[in-house]
């Protein structure tokens, strides 16, 4: 029993950081912009659509190219459309994006089709590796190293460079930034990019473990929304902990009630809600409170 | 004449003319219903994990009635397709091709939770409903209806298909089926065949519907060392689940064993995740179709580039058979199409099926695959094993007595 108690919590930590993956990018536009991002999910899709596209066209090494270019069409989105959001109610910007949602899905069935598109883990990354009672995939180790990877320099984006400073700065008084002379709308404008080249990743990721098809947004954005509502909305480190944690209770439920596995999160955010309303990492904003 | 009795006349000549014009708009109304376009409702997935499936089944039924040239008894035919969005939106978009499109029937319903909804309407309503897939026991048998009818096998039909190679494999066997339904009749029909084959059960999942990730899933099943895995996730999920077995180094230990799978699951996954042996109503590549599915398969070819899905079939026979039972009702009535549909037969192949009187269930054998240990068709992935039963009287006998089913049909 022990050994596949800590298998499962093993594996769910890997599950965890794919979670996180999802809901960081959301957890910086909402942190960073005050902008509820419901599309979220369909920039993860676009992700795994693009870089299913670029791996037919041009082979495993132009799918890197997936999530700048899902950051483009972000930032193409928020000149468009999101910057009117700005200082709104959080509410409006939940509706534009749940509709923002809806098209982009109705957009790739249109383009790609319906039916879900074959993505398998390239054959370098095939395969499992096995350490006592642990067993991990070759790809899901890569999916962990690169996750950690781009969360490592994420934050180190934002703490230590000036760019990062002024997003922080900005997302706290966006007046003074201004003031200070800095172009604040071209800074939001990649911020939200960011978040969605961030999803993007994600997507890439998951293509190979998930089907790729219209619908793959709804795996994503539920448990992103979670996450960050466990961690904090716009807590980064909370993103982190949050998804870490739904991923291990998603496992040792499928374990011991699999029935309830998709309930799991949905119980673990209810308790953490009625303990912490504001979410484990959650600060109070002066913003939006 | 006062003014009272002028006031009282002009009243009554108000009130006949207005029942006249009444009458004559019901007149011309039912006019318009008995001329007009034949309205046809379709409830299939156009989102969500079964829209890959939803546009298959709605393309089936489309090119039924296209090669039937959009009319039935003269007139032309309109369908009119809303989604299967779960129980409750199923149930409403039933109701809404009633009231709002006034359809004469409805061909819809993939999944038995929407099929068990829709049917609770079409029953109210008294419109026939036609299910091309929803294998759930119950549909034909407990909670049978005198307006549903079912082209699909039921779950126990494809299970005792499946036994025998079941039993090939090995002799520990372990569960993963969707938590509704459907998958909790798996369980029940072949927890009820493993003593036959000297099986026994190891371990049962049930999982919820739309999960991504199945990796917590295989490490339990990997733990618990089955010969065969004997599953019933369906679309999306069995594409996922596919995918995910063989990432994680399954595909060659444990054979997957299942049934109501559709070829896009694994047109989805791709040949280097595919795996399995598997229960289907119908398979293209199949030698043995009829020349009317011969020609159907051709005609999809044509319109689509690409050969049809086992539900484009299920899609088309559903439609097959309203048109036709329309054309010998000569009505729309939907008293008179459910009668016709009790006595329509298909004729084209080996042995007639049809839709049993006492019981509206599709009496005709499904088809046993295996997926090719080397795919090299793009859409080819299966290899024909045989019928889950071959003659008329073994394929009656599948589908079980009137005692066994449990059907207590209805009047109309």
């Amino acid at each position: 029993m022990l050994d596949i108690l800590v298998s499962q919590t093993a594996n769910g930590l890997v599950l965890g950081f794919i979670y996180v993956l999802i809901a960081v990018g959301l957890s910086i536009t909402f942190g960073l912009l005050g902008v509820i991002n419901f599309a979220h999910g369909a920039f993860f899709a676009l992700g795994a659509y693009f870089g299913w596209q670029l791996f037919r066209w041009f082979g495993w090494s132009a799918v890197i190219l997936a999530p700048p270019l899902v950051g483009l069409v972000g930032m193409a989105l928020e000149a468009t459309l999101i910057r009117r959001l700005y200082g709104k109610e959080p509410l409006l910007s939940l509706v534009v994006t749940f509709a923002l949602a809806l098209l982009i899905e109705a957009l790739i069935r249109v383009i790609w089709g319906a039916d879900g598109k074959p993505f398998n883990p390239p054959p370098f990354l095939a395969g499992i590796i096995e350490v006592g009672p642990l067993l991990i995939t070759k790809y899901r180790a890569a999916v962990l190293g690169v996750t950690v990877a781009t969360l490592l320099g994420l934050w180190a984006f934002l703490a230590w460079t000036p760019y990062g400073r002024v997003l922080r700065a900005g997302s706290r008084d966006p007046e003074m930034v201004e003031l200070l002379g800095i172009n604040l709308p071209r800074v939001l404008n990649a911020v939200f990019g960011l978040g969605c080249a961030l999803a993007a990743i994600a997507g890439v990721l998951a293509a190979p473990l998930w089907t790729v098809s219209p619908s793959m947004s709804a795996n994503a954005v539920m448990p992103a929304f979670v996450v960050i509502a466990i961690g904090g909305l716009g807590s980064l480190s909370g993103a982190v902990v949050a998804g870490l944690a739904v991923g291990v209770v998603t496992a040792l439920t499928i374990q011991f009630w699999p029935e309830a596995s998709a309930g799991a999160m949905y119980a673990l955010m209810f308790a953490i809600m009625l303990l912490r309303p504001r979410g484990l990492f959650g600060e109070k904003w002066e913003r939006f409170e | 004449m006062n003014r009272f009795e002028s006031t009282k006349r002009m009243m009554l000549g108000g009130v006949a003319s207005a029942i006249m014009l009444a009458a004559a708009t019901l007149a011309g109304g039912a006019c318009a219903q008995e001329s007009g376009p034949i309205k046809i409702g379709l409830i299939y997935s156009k989102q969500g994990p079964g829209a890959s499936i939803g546009q298959f089944l709605q393309r089936g039924s489309e090119l039924a009635a296209q090669q039937a040239g959009m009319k039935a008894l003269g007139r032309p035919i309109e369908l009119i397709w809303l989604d299967e969005n779960g129980p409750e939106g199923s149930q409403q978009n039933m109701q809404r091709l009633i009231d709002e499109n006034k359809v004469v029937a409805v061909v819809g319903g993939n999944y038995s939770n929407s099929a068990l909804a829709m049917m609770s309407v079409a029953n109210r309503a008294k419109i026939p409903l036609i299910l091309p897939g929803a294998a759930a026991r119950e549909i034909t048998g407990k909670d049978c209806s005198r307006y549903t009818f079912r082209t699909q096998a039921t779950v126990p039909v494809q299970i005792n298909g499946l036994m025998p190679y079941v039993q090939q494999v090995g002799k520990k066997v372990y569960f993963i089926t969707p938590s509704y339904a459907f998958g909790q009749d798996i369980v029940k029909s072949a927890r009820a065949g493993l003593p036959a084959i000297g099986a026994t059960e190891i371990g049962s999942d049930e999982v919820p519907i739309n999960t991504a990730d199945y990796s917590s899933f295989i490490l339990k099943i990997r733990q618990a060392k089955p010969d065969v895995v004997i599953g019933g996730l369906v679309g999306g999920d069995l594409s996922n689940f596919l995918k995910q077995w063989n990432e994680m180094g399954m595909k060659d230990k444990a054979p997957y064993a299942a049934v109501a799978v559709t070829d896009t699951d694994f047109w989805d996954v791709g040949p280097q995740a595919s795996t399995g042996i598997f229960i289907k109503p119908w398979y293209y590549a199949n030698s043995k179709n009829t020349a009317a599915e011969k020609k159907m398969i051709e005609d999809f070819q044509k319109k689509y580039g690409q050969p049809p899905s086992d539900k484009t079939w299920s899609g088309w026979i559903a439609m097959r058979a309203l048109l036709e039972s329309i054309e010998a009702a000569k009505s729309t009535k939907p008293q008179d199409i459910v009668t016709s549909l009790e006595k329509w037969k298909n004729t084209d192949g080996e042995f007639p099926f049809y839709f049993r009187e006492w019981d509206h269930q599709l009496v005709r054998p499904a088809v046993i695959v295996k997926v090719k240990s080397n795919i090299t068709d793009k859409w080819d992935f299966m290899d024909f094993l045989k019928y889950t039963s071959d003659t008329p009287e073994s394929t009656e006998k599948a589908f079980g007595t009137k005692e066994e089913v449990g059907c207590k049909m209805p009047a109309l």
